[in-house]
């Protein structure tokens, strides 16, 4: 439940930030800072999946220990 | 290391840094404004956008097309800066009760920089003293070189093609390779199987969410909203809770084998629903889209892609692919060292 909601969370505050971030901003240059937004976005998730395999790899080493 | 991690990578890499460095074609951006009436003089205020017309001033012309083949050239030209002019058209009789007109700006710098229905001409008499010429295609052609399509609206976002479409196309690819091994489960009840096909289901998750997120960034800058009632959208939205719960299947059982066979059974149901969600539904007659290649054309066709996209697009699937696998193959050994572990105990 902690899991999914942090995962939700990881998506959607870039989101808010955005939405909160100067519209001007991300419209200028052809708008091609909304494609920098989405890039941020993919990096996020693909670091937060990441860093749960590395979270089940800690779990396995301090099985091991005891 | 194998070589295919490496690739992954470096098609990824090439993909962010073409994405993002080759420009786009030069286009039209804004026309002021966008009504006007035949029989009329009309001034016509354009904005470029990558263009050269200070530059090009020289062999500049513009044309307002009226129907096929007919068309009225811009009689004045007033040039503000590289990406502003002024254009003034005698604009003659129309045929229907409304027309609306391609613009075409040429020079030779930029060749033609065109948008599609720019102004709605309405329909002012009969008669008329202004003469309609031939538009000279010859002339008009797009810039060469390897750029990227203008399209209005889209402009600099087309990019988001790399990531948001490559996204969705990767997890399908991931997904048949751990329906795959769902199936290779299911016939040898080897559990080495169920980790493979979890671990790619898994990621696939991942990058259906991250196909959702980037997605819905997309359409606020171009739809003006974040969430719509395309079928597509609701679709995609629908196939992913159904792979979520396969996620929280396999949470909630302890039993290895027991996990193992439902949620490889799962997969199959899953994959099975996404099929008709996202290939049929979509594409049936009378559904409308804000997607491209709705209503039975394929995206991946027509106009929609044009050859320097797929230069970079394609990569980016095979990259997102490989890089899918990698993680992929990580969880595997993960899940393989839990299960030795397991019968050690």
């Amino acid at each position: 439940m902690k899991k999914s909601f942090l995962l939700i969370l990881t998506l959607i505050i870039p989101i808010l930030l955005m939405a909160q971030a100067s519209q001007d901003f991300l419209r200028s240059t052809g708008k091609i800072y909304s494609v920098v937004a989405a890039l941020v976005i993919m990096f996020l998730g693909i670091v937060f999946y990441v860093w749960r395999l590395d979270k089940k790899v800690k779990q396995m080493e301090d099985d091991w220990d005891d | 290391m194998s070589w295919w991690k490496l690739l992954g990578v470096l098609l990824l890499t090439y993909v962010i840094i073409a994405g993002f460095t080759v420009p786009l074609k030069p286009g039209i951006a804004l026309v002021s404004p966008q009504s006007t009436a035949s029989n009329s003089t009309l001034k016509l205020s354009i904005e470029g956008y990558n263009t050269h017309f200070e530059s090009g001033k020289q062999s500049l012309e513009a044309w307002l097309r009226l129907d096929s083949i007919h068309g009225v050239q811009a009689s004045t030209i007033t040039v503000k800066n590289e990406n502003l002019i002024e254009a003034t058209f005698a604009v003659g009789s129309i045929e229907n009760e409304f027309a609306d007109a391609t613009l075409y700006v040429n020079n030779n710098i930029d060749k033609t920089a065109f948008l599609p229905s720019a102004i709605r001409i309405t329909k002012n008499g009969d008669e008329s003293n202004f003469s309609k010429q031939l538009i000279p295609f010859d002339r008009l052609s797009s810039k060469p070189g390897f750029l990227f399509p203008y399209r209005e609206i889209l402009n600099e976002t087309i990019r988001n093609t790399f990531f948001h479409v490559a996204l969705w196309m990767a997890m399908f690819a991931l997904l048949i390779v751990g329906l795959y091994n769902g199936f290779q489960y299911l016939r040898t009840k080897d559990i080495i199987y169920d980790s493979r096909a979890s671990s790619f289901n898994m990621i696939a998750i991942v990058y259906g969410l991250l196909g959702l997120a980037t997605g819905s960034i997309w359409a606020r800058y171009t739809w003006g909203t974040w969430w719509t009632t395309d079928i597509k959208l609701n679709m995609a939205a629908i196939s992913m809770l159904i792979y979520v719960a396969y996620a929280i299947l396999r949470a909630s059982v302890d039993d290895i084998d027991k996990r193992a066979r439902l949620s490889a059974l799962y997969s199959l149901f899953a994959f099975a629903a996404m099929i008709p969600l996202l290939f049929v539904f979509p594409r049936m007659a009378n559904v409308i889209s804000l997607h491209p290649g709705n209503g039975g054309n394929p995206a991946l066709g027509g106009e929609d892609m044009d050859n320097t996209l797929r230069m970079v697009f394609y990569p980016a699937v095979i990259g997102l692919f490989l890089f899918g696998r990698w993680i992929a193959t990580i969880r595997t050994r993960i899940e393989t060292l839990f299960y030795k572990k397991s019968q050690l105990e």
